[in-house]
């Protein structure tokens, strides 16, 4: 018998390829020996299992690592690396660029997307303590309303740290507002504004620049500013002590100043007044007003799925006592109806990410984009990796003499795939610093694209910098890889007699080619799909208006001079209608309320409403319209005891005889006092929070609210409108500033998110298909290169250049009508799942998907027939002359 | 350098080296040390202290005999060097001053 002795061949290759030059063959001889030997002893299946035990424990150090001995110094040979690479980047200046350009482009839009991944990432991690800090979230259901709340009751932080060992600390946030704050004769709106414990510091780590951080939000009347405000009004940090005049009347004493909060944090509040002040923070009840952000630190050894069930255990105990004198139930019977009050702790460095719950103290950023951006991000590398790729391999045949010539000089393989890497890692440095260059320049441009506050600075820090060289490194290596082997796999034999012609046609490259557009179809569909989305958002009837709306700040510090300052608006010809109230579709005051549609006040008749307080003009100056029964009227003394509902609010009181039903409100939890409504009417639906969501049931109440001041303009002199109703203000309020909005304004605010995350994608996708033409450009032009002769020959032989153009066309789209297959169901999947997310959408139309394909043919078809066509109209006499 | 230091292993593979004079290459220690300490010996170790003791100097190798039981690859012949010789007997030296260091009570002492 011949060979059946050998052992399992990978395996010898396998060794072959770490182990050293040193040892290699010698020590592969006695592991054959010891093979042979063992093959006449025990079964083949047995000796083959110890040859590759053999062979792994030889994988250590002193195996791999080459042999320092007979040291060769390879200095030279990678100078002289260097120095082809370059001259070969030299003169091919066409191609590098390129190559550099394509790289380049791809890697800045990496770059940004990167830093922007990187600061979504980066919220809340920086606090001392962050894993150990957790939100505590609400989830309530009583009957059929189901609440997600970022808040808890007054009273759970401080009886969690009391009741439960593993509790450390806690601490309550509560969104103040804003206020108005004296410098000189001028009153400035200072807003974000925060209710905060006076344990503020145990938990979170915000530096003091001055003030104690035990004492700091102990008194009332005190105030904690950030550097930035103590700037503003005294121009110094050293403010303590100093007083605040707010809103005009009471002062309070600067008792902290802390360094400005990094952006990377999920509440950005400027000044922090002390929660005691806050009555209702003392308000003890479990079950009732759910309104405090809690933040509870745990002890470092405590473990988070043990505490979870000791607060939900501590919410059951102490909420039952106030379940018997509302509702009259006991705990078991509460839940054995199907609700509950179940609390969940979010780490702290998740709260930026996970969806938006109620209560939310500023709004969070979306995980999707953050996927949605690094998918695009990787998506750009890629189709930049991809053309140099294919650039390289396609210009093989240029390459292949040189190879060849190498091989036949004794050059190594290895040797040759370093080569390659060299070049390739050179035109990837090059175009890293063109990229750095290029995202320092649009930096600004980005910062105001996401509403982000990035410095550029941040690229020369040493963890970035780390980055970049990694990151050139491995798309370095990466896109020398593959012509790295293709080319030096090369037969010389073949090669130096002439018969290897190269880089006609490759599989390889085919499914590059077709991978680039597929993701450039993708992305087309995906932003014609966003902005169509966002049009629809902005133009669809939300039930009331919003142009020529103007909102009017402060009315609630004109106290008594409020009526005078109405009637006086109305006066102004450009005025049309006037409203006071707080409550505004666009975000404004928000209550959350509970009705019961029975006396006996069970839980099953619960319905959570927003209640909204307005006046008899609010529906007429909203445009609001109605559906059913009337509006309120000041002449009917009963109607401060009456409701109007809107559709969904109606729909849940019944479907019929609306008008006859009598809701019930609680007024007073101690005494159960009841207070029957009526309801007089039913107004159409409106959107009142995003369109991410379905209308939620409302009620308007009628009464007065003064928050703000709505006028509805007429559309001629606007200008001289508003500068009346400011003339209007100035003369009855001196003192106050005027402030105001639009409404159409405000409404767009809702959408800020959603139109720069629409921006972002169009100029990526932009961005990638100009990548991926580039390559397309480059491929083309070489194509067309490699054809001249036969271009030649076919022109004397009479072909039109129309039909040559075709020729020389045809391939390409054969590749891009596959890459369009390809991509579409991918597109239909993706943009269907965005869709999904937002309760009202347009529906996905084929025509979306038609377009972008189109739209990526017909940029594939310029690109290409334009080498095409410069190929066709050549001389056939300059192609043929020379052999 | 880590200085004349010799591991109980290398000095058994050194001693090997000598022991088979002409034709000390891996396999063949890896036999031989089995058969003089019957122990079970990983033929990855012999040939990892064989590197070492070429890095330190004790042994010099070269690459020749080959045979067709082992596809025909070359062995790796090692040798002792000067300094191998040297380093040996120093260790050998040391033993044997430190036996007679130890007072006899010691090794009769023992029965009682």
């Amino acid at each position: 018998m011949k060979r059946t002795s050998t052992p399992p061949s990978w395996a010898v290759r396998l060794f072959r390829w770490f182990c050293n030059h040193h040892l290699s063959e010698a020590v592969l001889g006695d592991m054959i020996e010891l093979y042979e030997r063992r093959r006449k002893s025990m079964p083949p299946w047995k000796a083959d299992v110890f040859f590759i035990v053999n062979v792994i424990q030889f994988i250590q150090p002193f195996a791999i690592r080459g042999n320092s001995s007979p040291s060769i110094n390879t200095f030279g040979m990678y100078k002289n690396y260097f120095t082809i690479a370059w001259r070969t980047l030299l003169k091919n200046k066409g191609y590098s660029a390129i190559n550099i350009i394509g790289l380049a482009v791809g890697l800045s839009a990496c770059l940004l997307i990167g830093l922007y991944v990187q600061h979504e990432l980066s919220y809340d991690r920086f606090h001392k303590k962050a894993s150990r800090i957790f939100r505590v979230d609400m989830e309530l259901k009583f009957g059929d309303n189901r609440l997600e709340l970022a808040t808890a009751n007054p009273l759970l932080g401080e009886t969690a740290k009391d009741e439960i060992q593993e509790v450390e600390q806690s601490t309550r946030l509560r969104w103040y507002g804003s206020f108005l704050v004296k410098k000189g004769n001028e009153n400035i709106r200072e807003g974000n504004v925060g209710w905060a414990d006076s344990t503020l510091f145990d938990v979170f780590t915000l530096p003091l620049i001055a003030g104690n951080p035990k004492t700091a939000l102990n008194e009332p009347n005190s105030i904690v500013i950030t550097e930035s405000v103590a700037r503003k009004y005294f121009d110094r940090t050293d403010v303590l002590g100093e007083t605040l005049t707010i809103n005009n009347t009471e002062s309070r004493k600067i008792t902290g100043v802390i360094e400005d909060l990094p952006s990377n944090m999920h509440f950005q509040f400027t000044s922090f007044v002390p929660l005691v002040e806050d009555e209702n923070a003392l308000e003890a009840t479990w079950a009732g007003s759910q309104n405090w952000n809690t933040y509870l630190l745990l002890k470092e050894n405590a473990n988070v799925g043990e505490v979870v069930p000791l607060v939900n255990n501590m919410i059951g105990r102490h909420m039952e006592p106030e379940l018997k004198s509302i509702v009259g139930k006991t705990l078991d019977e509460f839940v054995s109806e199907g609700n509950y009050f179940k609390a969940s702790l979010t780490p702290l460095p998740d709260i930026h990410l996970q969806p938006d719950r109620i209560g939310e103290l500023y709004g969070s950023g979306n995980i999707q984009y953050v996927y949605i951006f690094s998918a695009i991000a990787g998506c750009i590398l890629l189709i930049a990796i991809i053309n140099f790729m294919n650039l390289a391999t396609a210009r093989s045949a240029k390459r292949a003499r040189e190879v060849g010539m190498r091989k036949v000089m004794g050059s190594m393989k290895s040797a040759l795939v370093g080569q390659f890497i060299t070049e390739s890692l050179l035109t990837c440095a090059a175009a890293m610093l063109f990229a750095i260059m290029m995202a320092v320049a649009i930096f600004p441009f980005f910062n105001e694209l996401t509403g982000k506050d990035l410095d550029a600075g941040i690229l020369a820090t040493p963890p970035i910098v780390a980055a970049l060289i990694v990151l050139t490194l491995v798309v370095g290596v990466l896109s020398g890889f593959y012509p790295g082997f293709y080319l030096s796999a090369f037969q010389p034999v073949k090669v130096l007699k002439g018969t290897y012609s190269g880089g006609k046609r490759s599989v390889f490259r085919s499914v590059l080619v077709v991978f680039q557009f597929a993701a450039s179809v993708l992305l087309i569909a995906a932003t014609l799909i966003v902005y169509r989305q966002l049009q629809y958002i902005q133009h669809k009837d939300v039930g009331y208006h919003r142009e020529q709306m103007l909102i009017v700040n402060n009315t609630d510090k004109l106290k008594n001079r409020r009526d005078a300052f109405k009637t006086s608006l109305l006066q102004i010809p450009g005025v049309q209608r006037v409203t006071v109230t707080g409550f505004l579709p666009v975000n404004y005051y928000r209550n959350n309320n509970s009705f019961f549609t029975s006396r006996a006040m069970d839980i099953k008749d619960m319905i959570s409403v927003q209640k909204w307080t307005i006046d008899e003009d609010y529906l007429e100056t909203m445009g609001m319209e109605l559906l059913e029964g009337r509006n309120f009227s000041k002449d009917i003394a009963s109607d401060t005891a009456s409701l109007i509902l809107n559709e969904s609010a109606a729909k849940f009181l019944g479907s019929r005889d609306i008008l006859e039903k009598r809701p019930y409100r609680l007024e007073d939890e101690n005494t159960n006092r009841l207070k029957e409504f009526r309801v007089i009417g039913i107004v159409k639906d409106f959107n009142f929070s995003s369109l991410r969501q379905p209308v939620k049931p409302l009620v308007f109440t009628f009464g007065s609210d003064d928050g703000c001041l709505t006028a509805r303009l007429g559309p001629s002199d606007f200008m001289g409108t508003l500068a009346a109703i400011e003339d209007t203000w100035k003369t009855i309020v001196p003192d106050l500033p005027f402030e105001y909005s639009f409404m159409d304004a405000d409404f767009d605010q809702l959408y800020k998110g959603e139109k720069q995350s629409g921006k972002l994608i169009t100029y990526f996708a932009s961005l990638s298909i100009l990548i991926s033409c580039l390559g397309l450009f480059g491929l083309a032009t070489f194509m067309a290169e490699q054809r001249t002769k036969e271009i030649g020959i076919r022109k004397v032989m009479g072909a039109s250049v129309p039909g040559i153009t075709a020729l020389l066309s045809k391939d390409f789209l054969k590749l891009v009508l596959i890459a369009v297959a390809l991509a579409i169901p991918a597109a239909w999947y993706f943009t269907d799942q965005w869709l999904q997310a937002f309760a009202y959408h347009i529906p996905l139309e084929w025509w979306v998907f038609a377009v972008a394909s189109v739209m990526a043919l017909i940029i594939a078809l310029m690109t290409v027939s334009v080498q095409a066509i410069k190929a066709a109209v050549q001389n056939p006499v300059n192609s043929l002359r020379s052999e | 350098m880590k200085g004349t230091y010799l591991g109980e292993f290398e000095e058994l593979v050194l001693l090997s080296v000598g022991i088979l004079f002409d034709d000390a290459y891996g396999l063949a220690l890896v036999d031989e040390l089995e058969r003089q300490t019957a122990r079970n010996i990983m033929i990855s170790s012999v040939h990892k202290a064989l590197v070492r003791l070429e890095e330190k100097g004790y042994l010099k190798s070269r690459l020749g005999g080959s045979t067709k039981l082992r596809g025909g690859r070359d062995k790796r012949l090692y040798q002792l060097t000067q300094s191998g010789k040297k380093v040996l007997a120093e260790s050998r030296e040391l033993r044997n001053d430190m036996w007679k260091q130890v007072p006899k009570i010691v090794w009769e002492g023992s029965r009682s």
